[in-house]
């Protein structure tokens, strides 16, 4: 009975200090999260010069939609999870199923900024409309682009996991394409706030 | 050819790229008075009057940039090279785009210098003339960055697929270049703004991608030039083959 309560508790002890995937992705991952930190200190520095307009422009934007992407990112954060879960139980079928929902809010996360944006172009506001509207279009877009580049990665894994490549044996992959992912979740959960909701 | 010459030609072609770093610092961001870079948002009389005031320095840093930046051709050319022996007997099909995007990248980047050689060139212009010329020569160079981000994912999915016992690219170099690709994405928005941090005289589109690009650029020069020396350290004498000839 000892022997098999540290057995897991070890094995899990070892996961918990392992980097998931190709340990060298973290050096992508941390250098994004620099250059969005950098933009994120560019944010606070210019919101600064200019509170009352950053305030009052800020309430222009759709919260609701904001909200709606937020879970969509969550969720297929999760979707992405569960799916290594199942490639670790060996549950193949059930990779590229979870997969191909995460797919689909990536999809959805993308959808509603078209949405989003033709409201705003429609109301005459753009780029160039002021100082917030800058930072607005420019992170988002920029986020965006690291959306449309996560999906891509999403898809080249569903094909992977179709012809059943990831297993218990072999999680890497999944594992390197997910950590990526996750960082295009976060890059969002700090976006959000600052964007929509910092007053 | 012998192996030994062939080597030595690839260790030039090599080091054409720190040879490139250092020109295009000193010609087009220094002498052409690119640090900093004129604001968009700079009057076209303004605008006039920078080019007057240093007119020489500009005229000889665009036109001596315009030759320096070609060291980029042998460099991009060395790197297929390497590439193509990573890709073996497959088709070198990134190999091939690496060197398509490094040869683009060589006329983008003298394409900027071209324009604003131009505004140089006829002092008496109207100031409209000097600020199209000068818009021209940055959203040249600044919205078509795409070559280069293609040279770069070319090169990282090969270094990432590299299965050498010594690889070319340590693996944090190729994310490395996967990041600076992506570091360009803000300069498209040069395209649009005339102020502000995304504006091509900004921090987030001209100072942050053009050192990122510049510091890729130098990092895979290192490794490009220890590949080739690890091949020089092991390749045979030039007289050994002829004394075997014989």
């Amino acid at each position: 009975m000892p022997v098999e309560l540290t057995a897991p508790a070890s094995a899990a002890s070892k996961s918990a200090l392992r980097l998931p995937g190709d340990p060298d992705i973290w050096f992508l991952i941390f250098a994004e999260l620099m250059t969005f930190g950098m933009f994120f200190v560019a944010y606070v520095g210019y919101r600064a010069l200019e509170v009352d307009l950053f305030n009052e422009s800020q309430l222009s934007l759709d919260r609701t939609l904001g909200v709606i992407n937020t879970l969509f990112l969550l969720t297929s954060s999760w979707a992405v999870v569960t799916a290594i879960e199942s490639a670790r139980k060996n549950q193949l079928k059930a990779v590229p199923r979870y997969l191909a929902l995460a797919i689909a809010l990536g999809v959805g996360f993308m959808v509603i900024k078209y949405f989003e944006y033709s409201a705003k172009f429609a109301a005459g506001i753009s780029l160039t409309t002021n100082t917030f509207f800058n930072f607005y279009f420019a992170l988002t877009m920029i986020h965006l682009v690291h959306v449309i580049g996560g999906t891509i990665v999403l898809i080249v894994l569903w094909s992977n996991a179709r012809g059943g490549k990831y297993h218990a044996g072999n999680t890497r992959g999944l594992e390197t394409g997910a950590s990526f992912w996750h960082m295009v979740d976060l890059l969002w959960i700090f976006l959000f706030p600052l964007l929509y909701l910092l007053r | 050819m012998d192996e030994k010459t062939s080597l030595r030609y690839q260790l030039i072609s090599a080091w054409c790229g720190p040879a490139f770093v250092v020109t295009f610092v000193i010609f087009w961001l220094i002498l052409g008075h690119n640090l900093p870079n004129p604001s968009p948002n700079l009057t076209a009389v303004a605008l006039k009057e920078r080019y007057l005031g240093n007119l020489g320095e500009i005229r000889l840093g665009f036109i001596i940039s315009m030759i320096t930046v070609c060291l980029y051709m042998p460099w991009s050319c060395v790197l297929a090279g390497q590439m193509s022996r990573i890709e073996g007997k497959n088709m070198p099909l990134l190999s091939y785009l690496q060197l398509i995007g490094g040869a683009l990248t060589v006329m983008v980047v003298s394409f900027s210098a071209m324009f604003w050689a131009v505004a140089a060139f006829r002092p008496d212009a109207s100031p409209e003339t000097f600020q199209l010329m000068t818009d021209t020569g940055w959203l040249c160079i600044d919205l078509q960055y795409a070559c280069t981000t293609l040279q770069m994912v070319a090169a990282a999915l090969v270094g990432l697929a590299d299965k050498s016992k010594v690889p070319l690219f340590p693996r944090w170099v190729c994310y490395l270049t996967i990041w600076c690709g992506i570091s360009f994405f803000p300069a498209s928005l040069t395209g649009v703004m005339k102020t502000g941090p995304f504006a091509w005289s900004g921090v987030l589109s001209f100072y942050f991608p053009y050192f990122c690009w510049l510091c890729w650029y130098s990092t895979a020069s290192i490794f490009m030039i220890k590949e080739i020396r690890r091949r020089m350290a092991v390749a045979e004498p030039v007289g050994s083959s002829r004394l075997a000839a014989a």
